[in-house]
């Protein structure tokens, strides 16, 4: 059935970094089929640099392409009307290098927005600046985010009328995480929501209705925590953000609680891990739903939502489908917050599955941390079963392609102290291959089900987005640096191609102004998977990259730094 | 004939003179002291203020009476046997008549003696057990639960309730209510730690990577002094710990209080306190609830006024002990991890008006 | 039985004895207490001057090493420098540095900061605990003895300890220095 609010030119653009307001990732385009996938071609490439990290995703308005890239956060506009789209214009927002030291995940950039011939971008060190699509000349610039506390901004902001939301990153560094509201045309800030704290700081009024019980009551952002830790409390909005225009809600994800060392906040720990409903007017929360009360193994909850209108479970129902961190697919009412259903789509030892009358995910005593204890075998690690990557939804198969990882953890927690601008963890962990035996997979998903159909398990954890097509192709890159094609239906491979380096961007696929369908990805491995590679790290230590390096440590081997766009078409 | 030419006891030695009387009389005072100073926080083993201490005195006096009558029986023997035994000198030929044919009555004597300390050691044993049930089924409802985590060399406590936002964290000073049962769960941060209340319990270790539980209970309202028994460390001698027994409603009044953030300062002089603590080294280690400065590695601060003692129940809480000890703490505890801080005059003062704040 | 031998045997041991009591006592002093002058915080125009010494009276004695461990956990290092391996932060076990490797230069990076993310802690912390601290960084990479250098972690095991890892061959690329 249609995806929600579905706002994606018909004639093949790609606007937003989700594509659409309801995050499908699924380009209408039938040019390409598993026919004549295998004769994708590049057709250009532009070189990025700098070698880290590329997590963006090319957004294609008209016939410009914009990129932005990891630190210094640089944004190239490519003219795709003439041969080779040579460079149009290009943006360097030069933010404060100390940004560097703030970034949790690798220097990142999740892409720019284009929304009424303009360009929406945020910089590490937290401003979230407007340009003129066509020249590239800037528009406003609005600070957001102190940097001194660790706060940076990562996300692709998401335009929803007039408005531009924006959210922070900083969860790691103890930075309290809310959600923003600015005038499309002027930057000002109407509107922050907070994600811990009083309900007048978080939004919650007279319109807030969630569906369960735990949910309901006067400040629970101060009051399920212990003394003033919710000022501490992590809750970043780094994710991906969803709209459902005939509902009016915006939906977002909140970030883990600091620190991830659990004992030192006891309590629910509202309202981080979970998910938001809120009116983007005014950001009044409509409800709320804690996919991980308690935050356990510092999974948080900034998943991608995807709205979904398709009968369900006999009924037609307005849902939102949510892959997250601790291994489920989870299936909501986006009106009501209710949930549906709770699928697990890797192997799991931290809980199993979802109390349906109070909702609390049910989680399993012997894998929670103790401190100054080993715990050993947490699956899925606190990168998650599946981290920012997004997963794309075709209509067509009706399948969601969820990218993800399958790895496992020992934990040992300490007490932190928090120091403002330092990492507020406490948890040495150390990451292993899960049971499935590989690290990463693609696995296409049977919502109305609830089970998988079927999984490409790949050498790394498939860090990249996915992409779904109208010609019933998925696009999706490896780590070490393969842009993969494979049949929706079946899952068979249909056409690969070895970039320069591992790839971890999200692919899109927009309609050239010469009619042909091309698709579009950069490699340039990083992100919170890769820094062994994309920060040099020492694989001598298995708590690198907070446990991510004892996983990753064969890496190199197959992949070095990089920073290219690749864009594909048939010939 | 000895083997060096002189005889095993030829003549007493004279008695030497001492003050015999007065030396046996110190223990006495010792012990004599605490009533004397009744003010001063208890730490003594052989009064006990709860029940649990009860207990443990009971088997005490047991296990002491019982020990003394044997000790009085084998020295009442002793005595006989040498009373007893034919006086010799150097020329009398040894005794040696017991290789040939055992002693008269030697195997009656023996079993009568073995039997006696297996009644004994049967009556300790028995004793011991019945203890140790006494100990293990003290009532626990409506108990107050405490996390206590022993770090070098300083006690932390973290005060649990169902209720997350009734938790809060305190260090070094323990206040209990009197007669509600009080359930200790102990960790230790770096090296093993021991709990020693004397007045209340018996000591429980405090391991790295384990946690261990005691339970007691005050029976009497008062202040009990604890330290730290497994030594730890260089300043293990100097990590003691005060728990304050007073009444439930006094207790919760303590709590209530505990649980709010530091107060604003007021004037120009305490903010500069604050901004003192803020920016130096301060905040690097300690926390004040309601501030921007919440580390764990030293003892929370956000109520330090109230408390009787500074540096884990060494020095009394008063500004001059207080600025000696942030100004140079290695002078009372050399080796601790808190460093010297020089600072200017003001600036110390201004940090003293603003602790002094913190009740 | 000569007389003279057992003297010559113990004058040997004398000797013996009072050449590893001094190479002991060097490393197993325990200096609690910092010098005077270096308990203030670990103010920036301090290297402004050029006075910083060349190297580290620390780097000798395991004891302070010890201390500059714990340190680094304490105030946070690890969270974005791991157990050597870097994080968002670099890796501090291998011999690559950005600003130098020798003792001074790692003083100044953690007191001073640098411009692409290192927090400047020469305010907040005691200068003789940031001498502390470099000398435990420089461990980190092989740089000290193995018997000053730290033994096994009190953590969840991450990597040889930094007693038995190889001197790590230091290089210096200031490429990396004014952003990337």
């Amino acid at each position: 059935m249609a995806a929600a609010a579905a706002q994606a030119d018909p004639g093949g653009d790609w606007p937003m970094a989700a594509h659409d307001h309801a995050n499908t990732r699924y380009s209408p385009l039938g040019q390409i089929t598993p026919a004549n996938a295998r004769s994708l071609k590049l057709a250009f490439s532009f070189k990025l640099g700098p070698g880290r990290g590329q997590e963006a995703a090319p957004i294609v308005a008209g016939a410009t392409m914009f990129i932005a890239t990891p630190f210094p956060n640089t944004v190239y506009a490519l003219d795709l009307s003439k041969p080779g789209a040579p460079l149009k214009w290009r943006f360097d927002p030069k933010p404060d290098p100390a940004a560097q030291g703030a970034a949790c995940c690798d220097v990142v950039n999740r892409g720019v927005a284009y929304a009424d011939g303009r360009v929406f971008m945020n910089t590490l060190d937290g401003q979230a600046i407007a340009l003129d699509a066509a020249s590239g000349r800037e528009l406003w610039r609005t600070r957001l985010a102190d940097i001194k506390k660790g706060e940076t901004v990562t996300m692709a902001p998401l335009v929803v009328g007039d408005r531009v939301l924006v959210g922070n990153s900083g969860g790691e560094f103890g930075v309290r995480g809310w959600l923003a509201a600015l005038d499309a045309a002027s930057g000002r800030e109407l509107w922050r929501a907070w994600s811990t704290g009083p309900d007048s700081e978080v939004r919650i009024g007279p319109d807030f209705t969630p569906h369960y019980a735990a949910d309901r009551g006067a400040d629970l952002g101060v009051k399920s925590w212990i003394g003033q830790a919710w000022q501490t409390g992590g809750g970043a909005v780094d994710g991906w953000l969803s709209y459902d225009a005939q509902a009016n809600l915006v939906y977002h994800g909140t970030g883990s609680a600091a620190p991830w060392n659990p004992d030192q906040r006891p309590g629910d720990n509202k309202w981080t891990a979970g998910v938001f409903a809120r009116n983007p007017a005014n950001g009044q929360a409509r409800w709320y739903y804690q996919w991980n009360p308690h935050d356990t193994w510092a999974y948080g909850g900034g998943n991608e939502n995807v709205l979904l209108d398709m009968p369900y479970k006999g009924s037609a129902r307005k849902i939102l489908v949510h892959p997250d961190r601790n291994g489920y697919v989870y299936v909501l009412d986006r009106l009501s917050g209710q949930v549906l259903a709770a699928d697990p789509f890797v192997a799991v030892t931290t809980g199993e599955g979802v109390d349906f009358a109070s909702g609390k995910r049910k989680i399993n005593p012997q894998k929670i941390p103790r401190t100054g204890q080993a715990v050993r075998d947490i699956c899925p690690s606190s990168a998650g079963a599946k981290n920012w990557q997004p997963s794309a939804w075709s209509p067509r198969t009706k399948l969601l392609y969820i990218p993800h990882q399958d790895l496992c953890q020992d934990s040992a927690t300490y007490d932190v102290s928090y120091i403002p601008g330092t990492p507020y963890l406490g948890m040495d962990n150390k990451m292993q291959p899960g049971p499935g035996g590989s690290r990463g997979a693609l696995t296409a998903w049977d919502v109305a089900a609830g089970r998988k159909r079927w999984s490409i398990a790949e050498r790394f954890p498939v860090w990249s987005g996915a992409l779904a097509t109208a010609g019933d192709v998925v696009f999706y890159g490896t780590m070490d640096g393969w842009f993969k094609a494979v049949d929706a239906r079946s899952g068979v491979p249909l056409w690969r191609f070895k970039a320069d380096s591992g790839i971890v961007g999200q692919p899109v696929s927009y309609r050239g102004p010469d009619g042909k369908q091309y698709v579009a990805v950069l490699s340039g491995v990083g992100g919170w998977a890769g820094a062994i590679v994309s920060n040099g790290l020492d694989p001598r230590d298995g708590t690198a990259a907070r446990g991510f390096v004892n996983a990753m440590k064969d890496l190199p081997v197959y992949t070095g730094k990089g920073g290219t766009l690749y864009v594909f078409a048939l010939p | 004939m000895s083997m060096h030419g002189r005889p095993f006891a030829t003549r007493m030695p004279q008695p030497v003179r001492r003050p015999a009387r007065l030396v046996s009389l110190v223990p006495l005072v010792l012990i004599l002291a605490p009533a004397a100073a009744a003010a001063a926080p208890l730490q003594d083993a052989l009064r006990a203020y709860g029940v649990q201490a009860e207990h443990i005195g009971r088997l005490w006096n047991f296990t002491l009476g019982l020990c003394a009558l044997v000790f009085a029986l084998v020295l009442a023997a002793f005595v006989c046997a040498l009373w007893s035994a034919r006086r010799g000198d150097a020329h009398t030929e040894p005794d040696i008549s017991s290789l040939a044919r055992p002693e008269r009555g030697i195997y009656r004597i023996i079993a009568w003696a073995v039997g006696i300390s297996t009644v004994g050691l049967l009556a300790l044993l028995g004793a011991d057990v019945v203890t140790s049930r006494a100990l293990a089924r003290m009532p626990l409802q409506d108990a107050v639960n405490i996390e206590l985590i022993g770090h070098q060399w300083w006690w932390e406590a973290r005060y649990k309730d169902a209720d997350p936002a009734r938790q809060f964290t305190t260090a070094n000073e323990l206040h209990i209510p009197v007669g509600r049962p009080v359930v200790v769960t102990l960790r230790s941060n770096d090296v093993i730690h021991t709990l020693w209340l004397p007045n209340l319990h018996g000591k429980r270790d405090m391991i790295p990577g384990r946690t261990s539980t005691l339970t007691f209970r005050a029976d009497q309202p008062g202040t009990y002094r604890g330290q730290c028994a497994e030594f730890c460390g260089l300043e293990h001698a100097m990590m003691a710990l005060l728990v304050v027994a007073e009444p439930d409603a006094q207790y919760q009044a303590w709590a209530a209080r505990q649980r709010q953030p530091a107060p604003e300062p007021a004037t120009s002089r305490t903010r500069r306190g604050r901004e003192v603590f803020l920016g130096k080294s301060c905040a690097m280690c300690h926390a004040i609830g309601g501030t921007t400065a919440n580390a764990v590695f030293g003892p929370d601060l956000t109520h330090l006024a109230g408390r009787g003692t500074i540096a884990s129940g060494m020095l009394p809480n008063n500004r001059g002990h207080l600025g000696g000890w942030i100004s140079d703490p290695q002078t009372l505890k050399p080796g601790v991890s808190m460093p010297a801080n020089l600072m200017p005059q003001e600036d110390l003062h201004a940090l003293l008006d603003y602790l002094e704040t913190l009740k | 039985m000569s007389l003279r031998c057992p003297d010559t045997v113990l004058a040997c041991f004398i000797c013996l004895g009072a050449g590893l009591l001094q190479a002991g006592c060097e490393r197993e002093q325990r200096p609690t207490r910092a010098p005077p002058a270096a308990s203030g915080t670990g103010d920036p125009s301090f290297t402004a001057q050029g006075v910083l010494p060349a190297d580290n009276r620390y780097e000798e004695n395991a004891y302070a090493v010890s201390q500059g461990k714990v340190w680094f956990r304490t105030y946070n290092c690890n969270g974005c420098h791991g157990q050597g391996g870097g994080d968002s932060g670099p890796a501090l076990m291998d011999g690559a540095w950005r600003y130098g490797a020798d003792p001074a230069s790692v003083y100044a990076s953690i007191a001073h900061g640098r411009p692409n993310g290192m927090p400047a802690f020469g305010q907040r912390l005691p200068e003789d605990q940031i001498w502390q601290l470099a000398a435990y960084v420089r461990s980190m990479s092989g740089q000290l003895r193995i018997d000053v250098a730290p033994s096994r972690s009190d953590t969840l095991q991450a990597s040889e300890p930094e007693g038995r890892r190889e001197k790590a061959k230091t290089t210096v690329d200031t490429s990396g220095r004014a952003g990337q």
